[in-house]
Formats: structure tokens, sequence, C-alpha cells
């Protein structure tokens, strides 16, 4: 289930150290989320599409990945119109469709395809090892760190033992059904995951001291400096920057 | 439970990511070294039973679990749930990075509210303890569902209706919630009560 | 007789789990010499991962003595400096191997050991090379097969260069020539060490004396009888112990 479909490719993007792209994302993300006209909103998308172009990514996958947005969207378009108030731009008896309702839900479609695209042109580019190391020369604190890369380490573990009580509980004739025995159940596997993963904590812990861990976190560095980070950035910031001042000369 | 990129102002998300930071920042130093493993397995176990899905009729809803979460770790679950959420958004793009304060706002500030409310209650009667349970798991989804309206109350006043709506379709979820974590936390008082922690 | 450097040395070992009222080892006596190759076979749950974490620190015995390189071993602080010195394999390799990437996860030791980055790195190169895992160093930790994990917990330990190994079980869920291949390491090393596994042959092959525990203590060969029978019986080929 936890897979890192992206990381391992040979774009330019994924040459790129961990800590530009981190940086690159959340300029560009927050860019992108405060702008508030449609068509500096188009240049953002078109930025993240030629970011993902880049990253040479399987098209498929990347759609496969945003498609739970789509059902995001789609309750989007059917709930604003018909609630906003402002210009009516159509009127079938009592339902009026509101002509700022369409207008915000044209906005949100493509800022939140354009953040999600940023993030995954530029972050799902990398394994959840190079984000730690990024995050730490970007000053995250190390304790988070750990958390997130500990965090991400035992899921593949919990998640297995999961499946196996799940399916020792069906070989014992379990089915799930709308009823108090099966949320019973439920609870008692979501119990038994919360109990497994404080004892392999321990264990884990155990381990950790073994190995001479003296509270302190050693974070190996292994991606060598590039000139291209700092020429990506400039050229990131840029656009950015130039986005946002046309966003408020146009005002 | 989260709010999607692209639909909230720019003064809520920045709230939410100065609120998240702060808690997270308290989180962080309530954890010890003895226990951050802990809380970071906490975290997968809590991130994996999120996959658990639940039949409502016809319908699933997918378990959302920051009420144990909040009872077991208190403050140390904001940081746990950044965590998780970022995990999330980066496996399955539930989310991405600029809504994430507010998300983690909405989920975990329910976790500690509840820490703080119901733990007190566990352990003196075994009728109790499912009460508590269930009052936990309620209210942290009534909770995040409350602050998920108030970001998009703050973001627009058009909104109201739909916050409306949207806390209306997490009755039900708060219901299941309440019910399975009053089991869960009655199953864990009987096979395994040191998870519980002690005092507050 | 005598002259052999005594290494670990416990005395009268009491240990029951909090909140349990059986004595999982009980006035249990150990003693393990520099050179020593020991074996352990003994049945699940009789309490041999537990005696291995007493030694490490880990549980912390309601009576006795431990003495570990001849001095005597209480507290928490005291174990700190001979857990590098004693290296544990643990029973699954999924607790220890809790870093992203496995050149990380090798590396851990020897950071905490003090080591700059770059030997660090290096030790960790050659301690995986020496094993026969090299080209692995940027893969995923946890996305390796079983044997692999149990290879790369293994150069972990060793990655630290600790005087003795105790090993839990090393060749649980491994295939014969991942089995092999530890059987050729662990007659390549010349150090001390304690195996636990169920495996006769594999313990046969690279220890000089098999142990067993029953009832919280140890039973040494004079003792016990391991062997394996060549006509049917009703526990079949499974090596087994005659009291
Ligand atoms: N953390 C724990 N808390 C309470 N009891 C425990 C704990 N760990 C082990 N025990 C109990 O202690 C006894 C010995 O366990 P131990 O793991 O040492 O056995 P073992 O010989 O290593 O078994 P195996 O061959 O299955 O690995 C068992 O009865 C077990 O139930
Ligand atoms: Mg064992």
């Amino acid at each position: 289930m936890i897979e890192e479909k992206f990381a391992s490719g040979q774009s330019f993007i994924h040459k790129l150290d961990p800590k530009t792209r981190i940086v690159a994302v959340i300029i560009l993300s927050f860019a992108a989320a405060l702008c508030d006209i449609f068509f500096v909103a188009v240049l953002y998308f078109i930025i993240s599409t030629v970011l993902i172009v880049m990253a040479r990514l399987n098209r498929k996958d990347v759609i496969e990945r945003i498609k739970p947005v789509f059902w995001f969207l789609l309750m989007i378009w059917i709930l604003i119109p018909i609630t906003f108030d402002g210009q009516i731009l159509y009127q079938f008896s009592w339902l009026k469709i509101s002509g700022t309702g369409v207008i915000l839900c044209c906005k949100i479609t493509i800022k939140s395809i354009t953040i999600l695209l940023l993030f995954t042109s530029l972050v799902a580019t990398m394994s959840i090892a190079s984000l730690g190391n990024g995050l730490h020369k970007l000053y995250v604190p190390d304790k988070l760190i750990f958390l997130l890369l500990m965090s991400y380490r035992y899921i593949a573990v919990i998640e297995d033992e999961y499946k196996k009580l799940l399916r020792a509980a069906k070989f014992r004739g379990f089915r799930p059904k709308t009823n108090l025995h099966s949320y019973k159940t439920f609870a008692y596997l979501a119990g038994m995951l919360f109990v497994r993963a404080s004892f392999r904590a321990q264990r884990v812990h155990q381990a950790m001291l073994c190995r001479g861990f003296n509270q302190k976190f050693h974070s190996l560095d292994i991606y060598q400096a590039n000139r291209f980070n700092f020429i990506f950035l400039i050229g990131i910031s840029a656009a950015g920057l130039s986005l946002v001042i046309l966003e408020k000369i146009w005002i | 439970m989260h709010i999607s990129e692209g639909i909230l102002s720019g003064q809520v998300l920045s709230a939410g990511a100065v609120i998240a930071v702060a808690g997270t920042g308290i989180g962080l130093k309530k954890i010890d070294y003895d226990k951050i493993v802990h809380v970071a397995i906490l975290a997968s176990a809590f991130f994996v039973a999120s996959l658990i899905h639940i039949n409502i009729g016809p319908a699933s809803v997918h378990l959302i679990l920051n009420g144990i979460l909040g009872l077991l770790l208190g403050f140390a679950a904001i940081p746990a749930i950044l965590t998780a959420l970022l995990l999330q958004s980066i496996f399955f793009q539930f989310g991405g990075l600029t809504a994430l304060g507010v998300n983690v706002v909405i989920m975990a500030v329910p976790a500690v509210l509840v820490h703080y409310l119901f733990l007190p209650l566990l352990g003196k009667s075994s009728k109790l303890n499912f009460t508590a349970g269930f009052l936990a798991g309620f209210f942290s989804i009534l909770f995040s569902s409350l602050l998920l309206g108030v970001a998009l109350w703050f973001t627009d006043k058009n909104f109201f209706e739909t916050s409306l709506a949207i806390i209306m379709t997490y009755i039900p979820v708060m219901i299941i919630e309440g019910v399975i974590t009053g089991f869960c936390v009655t199953f864990l008082l009987k096979v395994y009560p040191e998870i519980i922690p002690k005092k507050l | 007789m005598n002259n052999k450097k005594n290494i670990i040395r416990l005395k009268n070992i009491t240990f029951s789990y909090p909140g349990s009222d059986i004595c999982t080892l009980d006035t249990l006596d150990l003693e393990i010499n520099k050179g020593d190759r020991l074996g352990m076979m003994a049945p699940n749950g009789s309490g041999k991962t537990t005696l291995l974490h007493t030694i490490m620190g880990l549980c912390k015995p309601d009576s006795g003595v431990i003495e570990i390189f001849g001095k005597r071993l209480k507290q928490e602080k005291d174990f700190t400096p001979i857990r590098s010195k004693i290296g544990l394999l643990f029973q699954d390799s999924d607790d220890q191997l809790f870093c992203p990437t496995v050149l990380e996860d090798v590396a851990f030791g020897p950071l905490n050991l003090g080591f700059s980055q770059q030997d660090a790195i290096d030790i960790a190169k050659t301690t995986l090379e020496k094993l026969g895992i090299q080209g692995v160093e940027k893969n995923v930790t946890h996305r390796m097969s079983g044997g692999q994990k149990r290879l790369i917990a293994l150069a972990a330990v060793l990655a630290m260069e600790p005087e003795v190994l105790l090993l839990d079980e090393p060749t649980a869920g491994l295939d014969n020539r991942v089995r092999e291949k530890l059987i050729n390491i662990l007659n390549g090393l010349d150090i001390t060490y304690l195996v636990i596994s169920h495996d006769f042959d594999f313990i046969k092959a690279v220890t000089d004396k098999i142990y067993s525990m029953e009832s919280g203590k140890i039973l040494t060969d004079e003792k016990i009888h391991i062997h394996r029978h060549e006509h049917i019986h009703k526990h079949g080929k499974r090596p087994h112990v005659h009291k």
C-alpha cells in the first residue's frame, strides 16, 4: 500500500537537493493558495504542469493520484453555486445559481489541482529519507524529523499486523456488517493495533539503546550540492514573485 | 477529516499554520527521549487505523480515531497527527501543504481537549469506561467538524450553509467513532492498561 | 582449565515480568568465557529472549548479580558502556532496523560511538561488504526481504565491533542459502558468541557447546543430551531434549 511510486526517477527534479525542493514547494504552494484572480491561478497551474513534465512522471499514475480531489470538487460544484449569494446566473423556480459561486468553484478547482501537482512534482519525487534530510537542513527540530521517519518506517509493519488480524477474524467467520458486533470487532482490532504498536515501540527503543543511542540524532548527509539547485530556486522565486506582483498591479 | 487545498483564505491558512506550529512545539517539548519511539509508532498505528472502513448501511466510512490518540498521548498527539497527516499527503494526496496547518488544528486540538476532559473518568468502573470512551470519540469528531465549519465560515460568510451541512453529515460518524472508541478503551483497559496514561 | 577470561557472569538471577507471578528466570547462573561459542536450544516461552535482554540490561533482574568484563552492573548507566561491546541481534529484525535506509541503519551505531560521518559511512560500507550484501546501501530498509533484513541487522550489530555477540534465533525464516552464508560468516568471525536457535543443524555447525533452559534455569551440557533420532519417533526429525 505504502509506495513511493514517484521517488525513484532520474529527472532533473529528482536530482535537485531535497532542501531546494521543499523551499520551492512552500513558495509556490502558498503563492498559488493566496492568489485571487482566476487568470493568475491558471498561470500557477501551468507552472505546476511544467514541473510535472520536468519530473517525467507517468501521466496515468499522476491522474490516479489526484483522483480523490475530483470527488471533493464534484461536491463543491454541487454545493457552492446554489448556496452562495451574489449575482444570479440562472434560475429554475426556487433554485438560484450564483455567478459568484461558479467563479469561486472555478478558482477552487484550479487552485486545488495546482497545489496537489506542485506537491506531487516536488515532494512526492523524493524518498522519505531525503525529505527528512531536507527538513533537517532547514532547521526543522530533530524530534519531529525522527517522528516522521520512525512513523513511516513502522506503518508497513503495523499494516501487516492489521491484515493478519483481519484475516484471522475472517477465517473465524467474521463478516463486516452494520451492527454492534461488527463495530465491536473493529474496535478490538484497532485496539490491538495500538497495543502491538506500543509493544513494538518498547522493543525498538531497546534496540536503540543497544546501539548506543544517547539522546542525539545523527543525520547522514548523502546529497551533494549541485549548482542547479541555486538556479532552480532563483527561477522559482522569480516566477512566484512576478506572479504576485502581476496580481497586485491587476487590482 | 480534512479540508482540501485551494479553498481557504490566506488568513485562515496562516492562523491554522501558526496554531499548528505552536501546538507542535508544545507537543515536542512534552515528548522525552524515552517516549519518542512510542509516540512515533502510535502515529503509525493511527495512520493504519484510518484505513479501516466501517459499514453504515450501504455506505462506508473510514475510522478517524483522533479521540483515542488524544486519550493516549495528550499534547504529544499534535506532532503525532502532524506526522500522520504529512505521510497521508505524501502517499495518498489527501490534502497538500498549504492546508496542512489547518488540518492539524482540526484533528489535533479536539484530541488534546478530549484528553483533558475524559481521561480523568477512565479506570473507575467498567460502565463508566465505555461511556468516557464514547464521549471521547463523539466529542473529538464533533469538535473537529465544528473547527472545520469555522475554518470555512471565516473564509467566506457564504459558506455558512455548507458548514452546517458538513457538520450534519458528520453526526453518524460522531456516533460510530463514539461506539468504536468506547469499545476500544474498554479493550485497552482490559488487555493492556499500562498504555493509558495514569495522571494528567 | 581456568585460564580462560571470563566475560559474562550471571549469578542467582531471578526475574519476573511486572504483573506476572511466574519467575521467567529463576536463580539462574551463566558464564560466558572469551572464545566461547555457545548454543542454546529450548522450547518457546522458556525465557531465552529474556535472558539475553537481562545481559544487555534491558530487563532489570529482581535479584542476583550481573558481572560483565569483571564489573558488577546494577543501574541503567552501568549498562550504557557495555552495550556497545556486546552485540545483540534481536529476534525480529523489524525491531532492530528502524532507520529509513540501509546505510543509515548500519551507520547508526558507529555515529553514536562518536565516529565522524565519513568514518561511519565507511565502516557501514565495509561491514555490509564483509557480509556480502553490498549495493543495497541506499535501499529502503523495510522493503528488503526477511533474509536480507537479518543480514543487515547483523551488519548493524557488527559495525559496532562488539567483543561478544548474542544472537536470538538468527535463522528463523531464512532459506538454506542465507542460512549457509550465516554459518560461514559466524565460523569466520573470531568472536565470542551465544546463539539461540531451534535449528539443530545450524547450532551444531556454529557452536562447540549446547545449553538448554527449563523452568527459568540453564541446563548445561552435562545435564542434557540433545541428539537427533534416525529412527521414527513421535518427535519426528525435530531435535529434542531427553531428560
Ligand atoms: N514484555 C513482556 N511482558 C510480560 N511477559 C512477557 C514479556 N515478554 C515475555 N514474557 C513472558 O516471559 C516468558 C518468556 O518469554 P521469552 O520471550 O523470553 O521466551 P523465549 O524463550 O524467547 O521464547 P521464543 O522461543 O518464543 O522466542 C513467556 O512466558 C512470555 O509470555
Ligand atoms: Mg525469544
